[in-house]
């Protein structure tokens, strides 16, 4: 169901942004900027333990500071949690305490809330707030938690793994038995998150005369946020408003239901005061939930010529203790396991999943999903086999991609690719680079005793993926559709109110340009509204590269509705056929008669005030609300190829990236320079994922990377200029397009780690195994090369 | 409690504060403009750069006692108007300098005071400059592109 506008004028165009002028006045509003009469503040006391039993928790000395007014401990609430149990047979839940009870299973958990009538005086009653703890041994590392006799991270547990998954197609052993040529190898990418600038944020407020609760949170998910709230307090829906005002950044980072969202809800209800918790950074380095911690283990069978004959992943992730609201502890395996056949013709493919539950803080979403990690093991398991065969890593991509006729293609990892360019990508991308003359070039390089390297991947990614999608994922949540609701006013503008949310993505402007042509109105005529549960339909909310796709899809639904109504009233009072309105402009006409025309802000008018001028049995509203879920459900994917050019320095560590390049095809571009802007930043953050990010952890649990200064992310002197190119291959979405936030970030992992191996070839083999590659980690290989060459 | 007497965007005010409040929560909370945004409270993220006598500086890293007598300028001293946007401004909307807009406010500070201090800077200037800034949402060369784009009239009358 493709629809387009013959005549587009808004749609596909580089408008600027209608959220641009609030942000760059100082105008957003963040959760931060709110203020309420009365505001008490809170602080959580949190565990420098990452395993212990907590013996008691004194607040005596806290309570008695002046200005505290309460102090919380886990005994307070114990009865409420935050659990998210999967359907997967086996799945062993775990429940996420408020504030924990006996038991510390995190450096960092929250042990005690303290409130009081000023920030830094409930900061300092937190250090009043004795707790003892009897230390346990803690299961850091995957390898701890999975080792023999290791203790349990929840007693009841029968071992620390949330479940266990394992698909195994009827000819992989056979095919593995039977090939001349196999390839092992462990791959590792680091635990790090999507760590926005903007630090997580809570207001609530409470009113007792109406029993109503308001939760103001910076969140990409307010509806959920509210049902999980709910679940969490036994309250009702319809007694919860939450409010997401403007984000300072998501990233996956903001999709979960958080533990201190629910308490700040309760202090707010036992208090009826408002309260206000606005975290720092080392907290929300230490809790935020973390991700893409992944370790596979791949085997791939290939024959001489570098075709893939068997394909078998084990993939481990760890987890952390809690199965996290509303994705539960599967996401990260199930996704992996789906999608690490990727583009290729993959015959026999096995795959087992084990999310681990550790010491270490729990892990959410994070850009991109378990992608970036699959990506990294399939394209780096296919440039050791171009490796062993002698091949030019390019050629195997080519010898082993899906071609153009094999799409719509279901893959062997469960996953139907609806359609797919990723071959016309990569080539695309070689040509465009000139791939066969950086070779050249690196050749000549090499001569001089410089280590050049190239690394090219292409990649299919998932987007809009709904219902189908979700109910084999076994969540208790299905995500299927975002609703879009319109109304025009009286005065003709047209409000949308959207059940997704804007964090970044430029959202507010992309619905109004998919909105705007229908009804022939200008961009600055058009408000999207977000995040208010009070406000908008109910949905999901934003991630997964699905909002310009469904939000966008029912918003331009609706208008077309919307443009229906207009077109018959229009029609009526023209006394011309509805088929022959027109839309330009702000104005309403019958083609080739310009002279019966009228303003739509008339006609608008017209409707609500004038119900004698419209048609008998139309009724005088112009409000639509409109549902969209991308059928059949199983996403709509979007294809890439990602090329980088880097220089290594074998005796500093140092990788220059001196050229980094995307083809990219995400079917019809709404706004091409949101697209770029999207792409770049993506590419941003993978460029942090490849060489500067990891949450590092000592062997008792204890993170040790709690400042900026540890936990390094790009800078403006460490991202070069991504160059980018486009192929526009519509989907069958309404109007063509496909998702696109996410894909900028799976793929550097992959391509820098190929080409800082490709760059140290000169001094030996090696290989480039695990992310981040920091200067020391970039030596170590280095080291491992010469030895090797020797 | 301490008398603290400031300019801030040309008015001068003056409050009564105690000796530790940061100059970031006094300018947010206190004052009302909260433009200026907290990223990272340790001077590190350049989210709540604001210029002080001219030259940028982190007002997460100044208590507010500190800024007695002196003068400061944050983001919403840049628009001449309620309807128009200065010129950086207006460059970073057309270059798509921003997304999520967190990091913007320190972003245009520490623009505009580099662009006061040199008003032909080349792109690696640029990069280098303003690499006390972290944005996580755009991938930084859009933002290059803006300052680079600001007219060399504008940047000689900052």
């Amino acid at each position: 169901m493709t629809i387009r506008e013959t005549n587009p004028r808004h749609f596909g165009s580089r408008a600027a942004r209608s959220e641009d002028p609030r942000f760059l006045t100082g105008q957003g509003r963040y959760v931060a900027d709110l203020t309420n009469v009365g505001t008490v503040h809170a602080r959580f006391v949190r565990s420098p333990f990452a395993h212990a039993k907590v013996i008691s928790v004194e607040t005596s000395e806290a309570l008695a500071t002046p200005g505290v007014l309460a102090v919380f401990t886990g005994s307070d609430w114990a009865d409420i949690g935050i659990t998210c149990v999967s359907s997967y047979p086996g799945f062993q839940s775990s429940r996420m305490p408020i504030l924990a009870g006996d038991t510390v299973r995190y450096n960092g958990e929250a042990v005690a809330m303290v409130l009081a009538d000023d920030e830094y005086v409930a900061e300092d009653a937190a250090r009043m707030v004795f707790v003892d703890y009897e230390p346990l041994q803690p299961l850091v590392d995957i390898a701890d938690a999975l080792a023999d006799g290791a203790p349990r991270i929840h007693e009841d547990w029968e071992d620390n793994v949330f479940v266990k998954r394992r698909f195994v197609s009827d000819g992989f052993q056979d095919a593995l038995d039977a090939a001349p040529h196999v390839v092992t190898q462990k791959w590792e990418m680091a635990r790090h998150s999507g760590t926005p600038i903007e630090c997580r944020a809570v207001v609530a407020t409470y009113e007792p005369g109406r029993d109503h609760l308001t939760v103001w949170t910076s969140t990409q998910i307010p509806h959920l946020i509210k049902s999980g709230l709910a679940a969490a307090l036994g309250r009702s829906e319809d007694g919860i408003r939450v409010v997401s005002p403007d984000v300072g950044g998501g990233f996956g980072v903001k999709a979960q239901l958080y533990p201190e969202e629910v308490a700040c809800a309760q202090a707010a209800i036992a208090l009826h005061k408002p309260i206000r918790w606005v975290e720092d950074r080392r907290e929300h380095l230490l809790t935020a939930h973390h991700s893409r911690e992944h370790m596979h283990e791949a085997t791939m069978a290939y024959d001489d010529d570098g075709r893939i004959l068997a394909y078998g992943v084990e993939v481990r992730v760890n987890m952390g203790p809690y199965s996290v609201f509303p994705w539960t502890a599967t996401m990260d395996t199930g996704m992996a396991m789906g999608i690490l056949p990727g583009p290729y013709r993959v015959g026999e493919y096995s795959a087992s999943g084990f999310p681990v539950a550790t010491n270490k803080a729990p892990f959410g979403a994070y850009r991109g999903v378990s992608r970036p990690a699959a990506c990294f093991t399939t394209e780096r398991m296919l440039d050791q086999v171009a490796r062993e065969r002698g091949l030019d890593p390019l050629e195997v991509r080519r010898r082993n991609l899906l071609q153009s006729e094999d799409f719509p293609h279901r893959s062997i990892g469960g996953l139907v690719y609806d359609s797919g360019t990723v071959r016309e990508c990569l080539e695309l991308l070689v040509e465009w680079t000139n791939y066969e003359d950086l070779r050249v070039d690196q050749e000549r390089k090499r001569a001089d005793g410089r280590l050049m390297g190239i690394g090219v991947v292409p990649f299919i990614e998932q987007t809009a993926h709904t219902s189908q999608e979700f109910l084999q994922r076994g969540v208790p949540i299905v995500f299927g559709y975002e609703t879009s609701k319109l109304r025009l006013t009286p005065d003709g503008r047209l409000i949308i109110s959207a059940s997704i949310h804007s964090h970044g993505q430029g959202l507010e402007t992309t619905l109004a340009q998919m909105a705007a042509d229908a009804l022939g109105i200008g961009l600055a005529d058009i408000r999207v509204e977000f995040g208010d549960t009070d406000q908008v339909p109910y949905g999901s909310g934003t991630f997964a590269s699905r909002s310009a796709v469904l939000a966008g899809g029912a918003a331009r639904l609706a208008s077309l509705e919307l443009r229906d109504k207009l077109a018959r009233v229009a029609a009526y009072i023209f006394e011309a056929a509805a088929e022959d309105i027109v839309f330009t402009d702000g104005h309403v006409s019958v083609r080739g008669t310009p002279t019966r025309a009228m303003q739509l802000s008339e006609l608008c008018r017209i409707v609500y005030q004038r119900p004698e001028q419209i048609p008998p049995g139309e009724t005088p509203s112009l409000e639509v609300s409109t549902t969209y879920d991308a059928p059949p459900g199983t996403g709509t994917y979007t294809s890439a190829a990602h090329l980088a050019v880097v220089e290594v320095d074998a005796e500093t560590g140092r990788v220059q990236i001196d050229d980094y390049a995307v083809v990219e095809d995400c079917g019809r571009m709404i706004n091409p320079m949101i697209v770029e802007g999207q792409i770049t930043g993506g590419v941003a953050q993978g460029i942090g994922s490849a060489m500067l990010e990891e949450f590092v952890y000592d062997d008792q649990g204890n993170l040790m990377t709690t400042t900026l200064m540890d936990y390094l992310m790009p800078t403006a002197t460490d991202v070069p200029r991504v160059r980018i190119r486009h192929i526009e291959t519509p989907s069958d979405t309404v109007a063509g397009v496909r998702g696109m936030g996410e894909g900028g970030a799976i793929a550097p992992g992959a391509v820098l780690a190929a080409a800082v191996e490709d760059a140290l070839l000169p001094l030996g083999p090696v290989v480039v195994d695990r992310l981040p590659l920091s200067p020391e980690r970039v030596l170590r290989y280095a080291d491992r090369a010469r030895s090797n060459g020797r | 409690m301490v008398d603290v007497t400031l300019t801030i965007n040309g008015t001068t005010v003056s409050r009564s504060t105690t000796p530790r409040r940061l100059l970031s929560d006094f300018i947010r909370e206190d004052l009302g403009y909260t433009g200026t945004h907290v990223g990272c409270e340790h001077g590190y993220c350049g989210a709540c750069t604001i210029l002080v006598d001219g030259e940028p500086a982190r007002a997460c890293l100044m208590l507010a006692v500190q800024a007695d007598g002196l003068q400061l300028e944050t983001v919403e001293s840049l628009a001449p108007s309620p309807d128009a946007l200065h010129e950086i401004q207006q460059a970073f909307q057309d270059n798509h300098g921003l997304q999520c807009g967190f990091c913007t406010p320190g972003m245009l500070m520490t623009a505009k005071a580099l662009l006061a201090d040199n008003a032909t800077p080349t792109e690696e200037e640029v990069r280098e400059q303003i690499a006390g800034n972290l944005c996580r949402c755009t991938g930084y060369s859009q933002i290059v592109d803006a300052i680079l784009s600001v007219g060399p009239v504008v940047r000689e009358t900052p």
